[in-house]
């Protein structure tokens, strides 16, 4: 088992060269499931977690993020599927011998320890000399910056500081997978910006898979390789953050990853690379291969806030006739949310319908629209995602 | 009282104003606590301080047949110190508070682990802890009488025990014995020992445990590196109570003890009795001695104060 020291040494050495092998920490989950008391909380999950990437499970509370993590880490039995690691089955291989570290969430280090030995712990647990798990515990200690603090206890730290020690104590046994639950929870805001950055450059130092759990969809976009979004148990959808975001596969992450105006609607016609949408009051036009689409089909179509241009339109026109044309609407601009980046534009549809558009604040436009006045809204068809499931 | 008085005035005003209302409201905090603080403190002077400082004083004064003179004498102490009876009772009793201390430790702390980790929702715990409480309903002497239909030659267990051919007499040591003493006052001390414990358990993230886990801590390793170290306070405090409760024991020893057994408690108690009050302070000022150096031994080597 090679120390947090040489990992740093191979990273160094083998930089072009073994990109290429899929590393250790690799994944693989099929039909995992677990009830309590008869209510499924994880339901049968497919994923394969490539070894060396850092993964993000999403989901509000209750959603079987954090029951998922605990099965991995083994701190929650198997009921049905299987666990593999590195291609062996590890459904019921004990916490320790798995290769495999938590951070847990308010991190649960021992009050009455003091940070090294908090970090010696499960080196001591696994039989190590005292000389060898000191010199571990003091390169893991290095390692995080945690050196200067190594006889205090742990309430004596910041929560920054907390989170780091929690680190080390899990990266001192040398895991190949890190799972960790909320790990920025219990951090203030600025904190948490710094902390996330921090993470993933580890994460990249180290080479081994993490998985982390959240609820924070900007914390997810900013860290991950890839995302799980889960809900209800069941994976909704997995991919890069910019998938996620831009391409919400169904209504619940559409709605859960934030800002995505949904309308409802029926398929009206479908030709080459287009698809029309008949909705109350607007007609949307989406750029899709048509795949999977079915004329008369009712659906959901989504269209993120960031993409809804909005410009002032004539007075009274709100109430005149329908626009002619797709992906056009005229609305009354309800709240002007200024929010120094951006500025958030709620407006309400003559259907009733909120709509929400998200324009820079640098763009001025927004500096002509007044509360209760009309407003044009209109995005491009290459904005509108469909959403099938 | 400050907010709806500033609220109307400007901002300076109202700050001069907050500052003002909270110097008047430390005043009226002072005051407050003088006045929460002096009935107790006049209650401990009058029932426990003058009364302490008395039996001292006494236990220096002359005895006569009747009461005794005040004429200063060490006579008390060479006397109790010179009697192997009075040694011996002594012994017996750190013996007896020792043993319910140590036993009521090593039974109450899985019942106060139980209670604190193993029992999931707070109902629950509260539930069984107030049916633990449920023996405490009753007056303590009555719960040290039933022993005796319990325990007595005629009694329960040894009815049981014949019946079932277990024993072929009624066995005489359940009950006026040493051992009697001991069973009866580990089952009326244990829950102040369990409490103590169950509070300082009750305080341990689970996630603390999980953490151990995760690290390759078995059973073993996680009660002795975590759980002890984490619950040291309750049990520190546990054993002062048990210990100290059991070093004063008079009741329980005469009721069950039945004469076969003494401890200083009783002693003094007698010495009462037959109006020897300069020897009742002289053995009651030792008991208190050896009892407060017992509490200190705890404290010294339980480091409780590091653990709060």
């Amino acid at each position: 088992m090679a120390t947090i020291a040489t990992h740093l040494q191979d990273q160094t050495e083998a930089a072009g060269a073994a990109a290429s092998a899929r590393g250790k920490g690799t994944v693989d989950l099929r039909g995992l499931t677990k009830r309590f008391d008869g209510v499924v909380a994880v339901d049968h999950v497919d994923l394969t977690v490539p070894g060396g990437s850092y993964v993000v499970l999403l989901g509000p509370s209750g959603c079987g993020k954090t029951t998922l993590l605990r099965m991995l880490g083994g701190h929650a039995t198997i009921d049905e599927g299987e666990f593999l690691l590195d291609g062996v089955r590890t459904n019921d291989v004990p916490p320790a011998r798995r290769d495999i570290s938590t951070v847990f969430q308010h991190y649960g280090l021992f009050p009455h320890k003091s940070v090294r030995d908090n970090v010696e712990f499960g080196l001591k647990m696994r039989g190590l000399p005292r000389d060898a798990r000191r010199q571990r515990a003091e390169e893991a200690l290095r390692f995080l910056d945690l050196t200067p603090m190594a006889d205090r206890r742990p309430r004596q730290l910041s929560g920054g500081q907390q989170q780091r020690v929690a680190l080390a104590r899990a990266l001192v046994t040398e895991p190949t997978v890190l799972l960790l639950d909320e790990p920025l929870g219990d951090l203030d805001r600025l904190l948490q910006l710094r902390m996330r950055i921090e993470l993933r450059a580890l994460q990249r130092r180290l080479r081994i898979t993490f998985i982390h759990v959240t609820h924070n969809q900007e914390e997810a976009l900013a860290i991950a390789d890839q995302i799980v979004v889960m809900q209800d148990g069941r994976i909704q959808q997995v991919g890069r953050p910019q998938d996620v975001y831009r391409r919400p596969a169904n209504l619940f992450t559409s709605g859960f990853m934030g800002d995505n105006n949904v309308f409802p609607g029926t398929v009206s016609a479908i030709a080459d690379d287009e698809v029309w949408v008949e909705g109350d009051g607007l007609t949307l036009l989406a750029r899709h291969d048509g795949a999977g689409v079915a004329a008369g089909q009712t659906l959901h179509a989504s269209v993120r806030a960031s993409s809804v241009s909005a410009e002032p339109a004539l007075a009274g026109a709100a109430n005149s006739a329908l626009p002619e044309r797709p992906n056009q609407i005229l609305a009354t601009l309800v709240f002007l949310e200024y929010l120094g980046d951006i500025v958030k534009l709620h407006c309400r549809l003559p259907n009733g319908q909120t709509v929400v558009a998200k324009r820079a604040e640098n763009v001025r436009v927004w500096e002509d629209l007044v509360e209760g006045e009309p407003v044009r809204l209109e995005w491009e068809p290459h904005d509108v995602q469909l959403l099938l499931a | 009282m400050s907010s709806s008085s500033s609220r109307s005035v400007t901002l300076a005003d109202g700050r001069a104003a907050r500052t003002a209302s909270v110097s008047r409201q430390r005043l009226a905090t002072g005051s407050a606590w003088a006045l929460l603080l002096a009935l107790p403190t006049a209650w401990l002077l009058a029932f426990l301080i003058i009364p302490v400082v008395v039996v001292v004083v006494v236990s220096f004064f002359e005895p006569t047949l009747s009461g005794f003179n005040r004429v200063f004498t060490l006579d008390n102490y060479r006397l109790l110190a010179e009697s192997d009876v009075f040694i011996r009772t002594l012994s017996n009793t750190v013996l007896n508070a020792v043993i319910t201390t140590v036993v009521t430790f090593l039974l109450g702390f899985w019942v106060a682990y139980y209670l604190a980790l193993v029992v999931p929702d707070l109902r629950r715990k509260f539930a069984l802890f107030i049916i633990a409480l449920a023996p405490f309903f009753t007056s303590f002497l009555i719960r040290a009488i039933a022993w005796i239909p319990m325990m007595g030659r005629e009694g329960l267990l040894n009815t049981a025990l014949l019946n079932l051919g277990i024993t072929s007499q009624p066995l005489d040591f359940l009950l006026f014995s040493d051992f009697a003493v001991r069973v009866a006052m580990i089952q009326l001390y244990l829950l102040f020992m369990v409490s103590p414990i169950f509070f300082s358990l009750s305080t341990i993230e689970p996630a603390i445990l999980e953490a151990a886990r995760d690290s390759g801590a078995g059973w073993w390793a996680i009660l002795t590196e975590i759980l002890l170290p984490l619950a040291r306070p309750g049990i520190v405090i546990g054993a002062v109570f048990v210990f100290v409760l059991s070093m004063g024991e008079f009741a329980t020893v005469r009721l069950i003890g039945g004469g076969k057994t003494s401890s200083v408690g009783l002693g003094i108690q007698n010495f009462v009795t037959y109006i020897q009050f300069p020897q009742a302070a002289a053995a009651a000022s030792i008991l208190v001695l050896v009892t407060v150096a017992g509490v200190a031994v705890l404290f010294r080597y339980g480091r409780v104060a590091e653990g709060l």
